[in-house]
């Protein structure tokens, strides 16, 4: 059974992770602070570990690290602020993925999925990511899109492979930047323009993409492709609302 | 703030140092007549000035000496009419530089060393040929008028440059002011600008002694004493008291209207005010006399008051938001999460009525929320302004990011989109615009009925493009449609039934316009429905397609 660590000083909020993360099948440990959190972290050897930034003894960003110089565990980031900066940050720092309160469990269990199965994958070393319709296989370098192959660029491949080796989990424009054009000459703007032609290689609908998913200001995310806005308005995911 | 006054303090030691030299030589003039004060004033004036001349004259005899080699090195192929012209440039630098004694000591030591060194007979101060005393004359006459010429100068330039450095610290003087926070920072920030502009450390000292809250300890208990009683019997002139244990000399005035509280200006004079003190003192009065009516000009008692509303409303601002941040949108967080959690037990699955209840709890806990962010963003803009993050992005990512926000707002209306497929990139804070074109769509689901259609459309209309979001509302009359926008305006017709702060499009256009944006409302009229679109610059398609070669 997954193990699930939630590092958070609210009561409430691990109760309902509990409950949403039992419900799914998951063991839950709790810890309401950063000591007990990295004691956790340390001795119970969990396979996800849910982190608050807001914590009562120490940095959130300080237990990310800590936790990254001796484990490569997903780590998932929750928090009240929705800075970009912030966010960009974090990811930097080793976070898997972050999630913004408030939240629905739908969208944390499917960031802890991803983050679960890139893990698995980069220990597998397992050759295919599908993501809806799409398939693609890292080692013959073949992408398929209902089972017909499509062709890529070098550089709209090296964008996709990116993207799908942290399928589901968000990878920020800098790292995208740095993948592709190896730190020279890239820019967001160039990147926007490859993602626009990706995607009108990979979407059916370019203009209301549902793969290539934007995270504002933060970078892109290779969704499952099932989230059509039309289909699933009744989900119970909620979006947080932006404060500056 | 302590240390910060002391360096202030110490960089204005470093800068007076010629500075003063010149004030010194101005007010000596100016000296009571007494007799035996006179004679040891004169005898102290004359030190002090050998003293501060000490390095010009060396320097200044340093260059005669130089153009006397330079000519020996010449002598052999230059003409003798050469040596009064080389001899010229001493006197020149010397008076530029350190003023017109050392140029005119350039000028005499210039005529012996030439008499001496090079008119015959050579290495003797006599002299053979008529023509070359009266060559020797008038080059000492030239000197001496060229001396006086460039010491003008470089008088007049120095005024200038004091000038300009006491503008300078003016504005930063009243800029200063207008930061203020408390208090505090204020006589703080007046005491930096005394001690800048006397050239002394200059400290205030309260009418009552003993609630002076900030504690300077700088001032020793006797003076301030001193202080205290002077201000008492309202003295008008400035007087000189000595601190018995350490000899040091401070400098009181009073002054009036006080400021704060503090009634007195102690200036710090050193440890030993020799026959100078009186020529400081002076200059001290005058400059102190000039800080008196700058203070009243720059509305210090003005500037107190507003820095106490600064004060109280950043305290009030950042207890909002960081204690509503956190305190109010943590339990919503929780209730929030809960909902999503209690919405996949099968239990509650099965049960259609436990459902729409908590889709209700749901619905009203994201508005409280939504109604937060809204209080806490314009908390926000009125405070700090907005900042935007500017970054290439495609408006695709915009629009289907806002609808992807509001889906569940949206939810019970047919969203139709009409989005260009090669609209250009534009240069914003994607995070901004999106919220902005959310708070679009959130009003126009507010605002029209259930089931009716909301338009979404991208279009580009010249070096713009428009984002537009059209409902089949209740529309605007004329009035309303000038009175949109305004922060906290909601229609009369609106305000009964519906939830809101009236915040919504404040942010809205607030958010566009650090974009460089603008917001359009277009209504036919009540009940017509609405279109508000979001105009933003963009940059010509051709630049774009420049970028295009950066894929292979």
């Amino acid at each position: 059974m997954t193990k699930v660590l939630v590092i958070d000083d609210e009561a409430q909020i691990r109760r309902f992770l509990r409950a949403g993360f039992e419900l799914h099948g998951f063991t839950v440990l709790e810890a309401e602070n950063a000591t007990a959190g990295l004691k956790a972290a340390t001795f119970n050897k969990p396979d996800l570990i849910i982190l608050d930034l807001n914590l009562p003894d120490l940095e959130g960003s300080e237990v990310l690290e800590r936790i990254r110089s001796w484990s490569n565990v997903p780590v998932i980031i929750l928090s009240i602020h929705a800075d970009e900066q912030e966010k960009v940050r974090l990811l930097k720092l080793g976070a898997d993925d972050y999630v913004v309160k408030p939240f629905g469990i739908a969208e944390l269990l499917a960031r802890s999925e991803a983050a679960l199965r890139r893990q698995l994958r980069s220990t597998n070393r397992e050759p295919v990511v599908r993501a809806g319709p799409l398939s693609i296989d890292v080692v013959s370098r073949l992408v398929t899109l209902d089972g017909k192959r499509v062709v890529l660029t070098r550089k709209e491949y090296t964008l996709l492979h990116a993207l799908a080796t942290h399928a589901g989990l968000v990878v920020t424009h800098q790292q995208l930047i740095k993948e592709i054009w190896h730190g020279n000459a890239g820019n967001t703007q160039y990147l926007r323009i490859l993602v626009r032609k990706l995607r009108q290689k990979v979407e059916i609908d370019p203009t209301h993409p549902l793969l290539i998913v934007s995270e504002s200001g933060v970078g892109y995310r290779l969704d499952r492709g099932e989230a059509g806005a039309a289909h699933s308005r009744r989900g119970m995911s909620s979006n947080p609302t932006y404060c500056a | 703030m302590q240390n910060c006054e002391l360096s202030a303090f110490g960089k204005a030691k470093v800068v007076s140092t010629f500075q003063e030299r010149l004030g010194l030589r101005d007010l000596t003039a100016k000296l009571p007549n007494s007799d035996t004060n006179e004679r040891r004033a004169r005898h102290t004036r004359w030190l002090n000035f050998g003293a501060a001349n000490a390095i010009p004259i060396v320097a200044t005899l340093a260059l005669v000496w130089l153009a006397t080699i330079s000519l020996v090195v010449l002598n052999s192929f230059a003409p003798l009419e050469l040596v009064p012209l080389i001899y010229m440039l001493p006197v020149v630098l010397a008076a530029t530089q350190w003023g017109l004694v050392p140029g005119l000591i350039a000028a005499v030591a210039g005529t012996a060393a030439a008499d001496f060194f090079f008119y015959p007979p050579l290495y003797s101060f006599w002299l053979d040929n008529p023509q070359d005393v009266i060559d020797l004359l008038l080059y000492l006459l030239v000197a001496t008028v060229a001396s006086n010429l460039a010491a003008r100068l470089k008088t007049k330039a120095d005024t200038l440059s004091r000038r300009e450095n006491e503008i300078r610290e003016l504005h930063a003087f009243s800029q200063g002011l207008a930061t203020c926070l408390t208090d505090r920072d204020l006589i703080f920030a007046v005491q930096d600008y005394l001690s800048n502009t006397l050239r002394y450390r200059a400290v205030l000292i309260a009418t009552a002694q003993d609630d002076d809250p900030h504690d300077n300890t700088v001032v020793p208990d006797e003076i301030r004493r001193q202080a205290v009683k002077l201000i008492a019997a309202g003295a008008p002139r400035a007087s000189t008291i000595v601190e018995p244990h350490s000899r040091g000399a401070w400098l009181v005035r009073v002054i009036a209207p006080e400021i704060l509280g503090y009634g007195a200006i102690a200036v710090e004079l050193g440890d030993s005010p020799g026959g100078g003190t009186a020529a400081i003192a002076q200059r001290v009065e005058t400059l102190l006399e000039a800080a008196t009516v700058t203070l009243k000009h720059l509305k210090v008692k003005e500037a107190v008051e507003q820095a106490t509303i600064n004060y109280r409303s950043e305290v009030l601002r950042d207890a909002l938001v960081g204690g509503v941040s956190h305190e109010l949108r943590s339990p919503l967080a929780s209730i929030l999460g809960s909902c999503s959690v209690l919405n996949q037990m099968p239990a509650i699955r099965s049960d259609r009525q436990s459902q729409a209840l908590i889709n209700a709890i749901h619905d009203q806990a994201g508005q409280l929320d939504s109604e937060i962010c809204d209080l806490l963003n314009a908390t926000r803009i009125s405070a700090k302004g907005v900042r935007p993050q500017l970054m290439w992005t495609d408006p695709t990512d915009i629009v289907n990011a806002a609808l992807k926000q509001k889906e569940r707002r949206l939810a019970s209306h047919w969203v139709e989109l009409d989005l260009a497929r090669d609209v250009p990139l534009v240069h914003v804070d994607s995070v901004l615009v999106e919220q902005a074109l959310g708070q679009l769509l959130e009003n126009a689901a507010k605002y029209s009925p259930t089931g009716s259609e909301i338009k979404v459309s991208s279009r580009c209309e010249g070096d713009h493009l428009v984002l537009s979001v059209k409902d089949q509302g209740s529309g605007l009359t004329t009035d309303e449609k000038g009175k949109l926008g305004k922060r906290c305006f909601r229609g009369e017709r609106r305000t009964v039934g519906d939830s809101g702060s009236g915040l919504g499009l404040w942010i809205a256009s607030t958010f566009i316009a650090a974009n460089g944006g603008t917001l359009h409302v277009k209504s036919p009229g009540p009940n017509l429905g609405t279109t508000i679109s979001l105009r933003l610059p963009t940059v010509p398609q051709d630049t774009l397609e420049l970028a295009s070669p950066a894929d292979d």
